[in-house]
């Protein structure tokens, strides 16, 4: 029965959770792309205009070449994704708690990489991954897998507890958290405390995890210890509920930053723009004040004079 | 003193939810605080006032149960229409994100000034009326909503007070932007006002008087938001060729209407009413400049402002749609805004998408041609007559909202002698609003004035004083440059007369171009006068 339920767990529902987590991830990212491209809403500095800063500080600038320089994007995009430049400059209470949250994701993810790479190496070229290797890299492999896993393990947890903490006795965050974002952080704390103590006690050189990859690679789902059938529950629920929630920010914050604060896209008379605002002025508004046009398209409301005195008989 | 009112409280019955008192603000160094005037009894009995005991939109409560359901189901409908692209293709991925994935880690909180100058209360917090938002949306539109209530936050009941408290709450917002800024994740609170915003006028019809009816309705009307119609503008312009004259000792000619012109300049039109030195010191610069301009008497092509810009889409795309028809009319090569921070940010930038086809005409504010015009060396400047302490404003708008930051930095280097130009904190990307952005410096009904200056405006003050700190005594004239018509309502009315600055500490407020004429070697007499204002 054990052995059953481990099979259940670690098979057919990691398959489902992460083809889960695939399909609805890639579902919200397909929504909010496709939503319209909305008015200009600029925040500056626009990383990818570099140092010389805003086209707007030209004189004439519609004749100046776009500045989009895509190292300095991806240079603040970094600073934001691995360091939280925002939380560290204006919440750093906070980010000394989510940092290292982030940071245990971050190794977490890592580690899942070392571990893929170790199972493809052992299934493709029959090398084993371990600190008793004669294979030099091997060993490195090893021992780069032990490190992050178990400091992503150990940083995680830190910043999740810190992080509850912070819920619990901040009286200003209290009102800001209602009960699902305190189940998120039971949730994450679960996952990573339990995901430590299987370390511990039962995979202390993650040979299993390596194996289990490997067995999942194959489609002959290996069976796990207790406490890392437990861990693989954990993570199956985590992969199914992390798009439906709030977490998915990851994904989103990529849209926030370079679709809204940073889409300085001019509009070119006759270009693709233009052609795509020029369809929305179609659309039909149905809002109802009465200084608007009941039933109008968007073109009509725009050329419509609410103030214009009525001729008479009209 | 801090007021705890929880995001549920909102739909309780109270008095006055947040009952604002003088001793809650953070005190402003040197300035005594007096205590805010107390409410007439029958604004008491006829309006709502139950927020914070201040009012900006005048709002009588539902007399009936019919009425408040009405009110309630419109609310409604016009939430649910924010969420959908064809009534809102204009902001539907920004509000849509910022529902979704806020964290709730109240970063943004302390990057606004109106919430940490009003002792942090509650009800003030930048993501308090977003997050109000959330949970109305989550309750009635959303199935973990529907199915699990409290558990996700959909947790506030929607009802008359819950709705007027949510109306008066977006108008203590500035929409600066600051919290935006400041976002870990992106999410705008700024954004998220406006669309409430626009929700109570382009649904429920409410709106500030200020900015909408005595605003943009009346700008539509007119031509005007000051309600100056073209004959109007006309004598006005007349008046400002005599007071050239008088300030000079030359006559300039005002082009009006000439076709073809490089540029058509529009100022806001308050400018002309309020600070006609700031149109007068325009046309003495461009004048001696050679520049190819002109301003045009057509009905909205005098007049830049575009109050939607704060509360509605249609009244800003029909505002732009008309400036950019005016400019067309005469057949300019480009439109030059003046110095107001919302119209350049309006007409230039978030018109861009609504400006579609052959409206597409070229459109800048007037900081870059400042520059140009001085580093052209067309003018030759004598930064010595600038001698005297001169801080510098941002306008939100302009360079957070824009990112003009250098042009106005490098004409005041060229102008003023070393020394003179001091930043004052927070300078450049994230300064602080003047406190009259988002219509607040046109909004004087009630008693929302008093709020808006003692609250809104409360950090501006602070980072005068210390701009000036070392020579705030009142034989040394000081200058505090505000390139934005609505930052010198906002200096007018708060700095100069309610902190009283300019009686206290010789401090006056104006723009960019009077130090510019300020400075130029061929005019004899000072364009800038302490006299004139005591």
């Amino acid at each position: 029965m054990g052995e059953t339920f481990s099979w259940l767990i670690a098979g057919p529902f990691m398959y489902l959770a992460v083809i889960i987590f695939v399909a609805v991830t890639l579902k919200k990212v397909v929504t909010i792309a496709s939503m319209p491209r909305h008015l200009r809403w600029d925040l500056y500095p626009i990383a990818h205009e570099g140092p010389a800063g805003s086209v707007f500080q030209k004189v004439e600038f519609w004749k100046q070449p776009r500045a989009v320089h895509l190292a300095y994007e991806l240079a603040e995009m970094a600073e934001e994704i691995f360091l939280l430049k925002r939380t560290f400059l204006y919440n750093r209470k906070m980010w000394n708690f989510s940092y290292p949250m982030h940071a245990g994701f971050y190794l977490i993810i890592g580690w899942i990489g070392l571990v893929k790479f170790g199972a493809l190496l052992e299934l493709i070229v029959g090398l084993k991954v371990s600190g008793a290797s004669t294979v030099f890299w091997a060993q490195a492999l090893n021992a780069a897998t032990i490190l992050a896993g178990a400091a992503g393990l150990v940083l995680g947890l830190f910043g999740c507890l810190g992080l509850l903490w912070m819920r619990y006795t901040d009286e200003d965050l209290k009102d800001f958290s209602s009960p699902v974002t305190f189940l998120n952080l039971y949730l994450l704390i679960a996952l990573f405390g339990v995901g430590l103590v299987a370390w511990l006690v039962e995979d202390p050189s993650f040979v299993l995890a390596r194996g289990y990859v490997a067995s999942l690679y194959v489609f002959k789902p290996a069976v796990l210890p207790p406490i890392m059938t437990f861990e693989a529950l954990l993570l199956g629920i985590f992969l199914i509920y992390l798009p439906f929630s709030r977490m998915l920010h990851f994904a989103a914050k990529y849209f926030f930053y370079h679709n809204i604060m940073w889409d300085d896209e001019p509009l070119v008379a006759g270009g693709s723009l233009d052609k795509t605002i020029g369809g929305y002025l179609h659309f039909k508004a149905e809002w109802s004040a009465p200084h608007l046009k009941s039933g109008g398209s968007w073109l009509e409301q725009a050329t419509t004079n609410p103030a214009k005195p009525k001729e008479e008989g009209k | 003193m801090k007021h705890k009112v929880r995001l549920k409280d909102m739909a309780k019955p109270a008095e006055v939810l947040c009952p604002l008192a003088v001793t809650d603000l953070d005190p402003v160094p040197g300035y005594e605080e007096r205590p805010f005037k107390q409410v007439k009894p029958e604004w008491k009995e006829k309006y709502d006032l139950s927020l914070d005991g201040f009012s900006a939109l005048a709002l009588t409560p539902p007399a009936t149960k019919e009425a408040e359901e009405e009110l309630v189901n419109k609310f409604l409908r016009g939430l649910e229409k924010l969420f959908t692209k064809e009534n809102n293709w204009t902001f539907m991925q920004p509000t849509a994100l910022s529902t979704d994935y806020c964290v709730r880690c109240n970063t943004c909180n302390e990057a606004c000034p109106v919430y940490v100058e009003s002792g942090r209360q509650d009800i003030y917090r930048p993501n308090y009326r977003s997050e109000l938002l959330r949970k109305i949306y989550q309750r009635y539109f959303t199935t973990e909503g529907r199915l699990l209530g409290s558990f996700v936050g959909a947790d506030v009941e929607l009802n008359w007070r819950t709705i007027y408290r949510l109306a008066e709450l977006t108008y203590r917002c500035t929409i600066c932007r600051r919290c935006a800024a400041t976002c870990p994740v992106g999410v705008d609170n700024g954004l998220m006002n406006r669309e409430l915003r626009k929700l109570f006028s382009q649904e429920l019809g409410i709106a500030s008087e200020g900015v909408h009816k005595g605003g943009t309705m009346r700008h539509l009307q007119t031509g005007s938001s000051t309600g100056m119609t073209p004959a109007a503008f006309l004598d006005t312009i007349e008046f400002i060729e005599d007071d050239i004259e008088e300030r000079i000792g030359r006559r300039i000619k005002i082009p009006i209407d000439k076709k073809g012109a490089d540029i058509l300049l529009i100022h806001n039109a308050g400018e002309f009413v309020s600070w006609p030195e700031n149109p007068a010191a325009f046309a003495i610069l461009l004048d001696a400049a050679g520049i190819d301009w002109t301003l045009s008497s057509e009905s909205m092509g005098y007049e830049g402002v575009n109050y939607g810009t704060w509360y509605d889409d249609f009244q800003f795309a029909r505002v732009a749609v008309a400036q950019v028809q005016a400019a067309k009319k005469l057949g300019v090569r480009r439109i030059v805004v003046g110095e107001c921070g919302h119209a350049t940010k309006a007409l230039v930038e978030i018109a861009d998408r609504v400006c579609v086809g052959d409206l597409a005409i070229p459109r800048e504010g007037c900081l870059p041609l400042l520059e140009q015009i001085v580093t052209s060396g067309a003018i030759k400047f004598d930064p010595s007559k600038n001698n005297f302490p001169i801080t510098l404003h941002d306008p939100c708008n302009m360079v957070r909202l824009m990112g003009i930051v250098s042009p106005q930095r490098n004409v005041l280097k060229a102008i003023t002698p070393p020394g003179c130009f001091r930043e004052m904190p927070n300078a450049g990307v994230m300064n602080y609003c003047c406190g009259g952005g988002s219509g607040f410096a046109v909004m004087n009904s009630m008693n929302f004035p008093e709020w808006r200056d003692s609250v809104a405006s409360r950090m501006k003050a602070k980072q005068v004083l210390e701009a000036f700190s070392d020579c705030l005594d009142p034989s040394i004239p000081k200058y505090y440059c505000a390139p934005c018509s609505n930052c010198k309502g906002a200096a007018r009315d708060a700095l100069m007369e309610y902190y009283g600055f300019r009686d206290k500490y010789n401090i006056i407020y104006g723009g960019l171009v009077e130090l510019m004429v300020n400075a130029m070697v061929d005019i004899e007499k000072p364009f800038v006068s302490w006299e004139d204002e005591f």
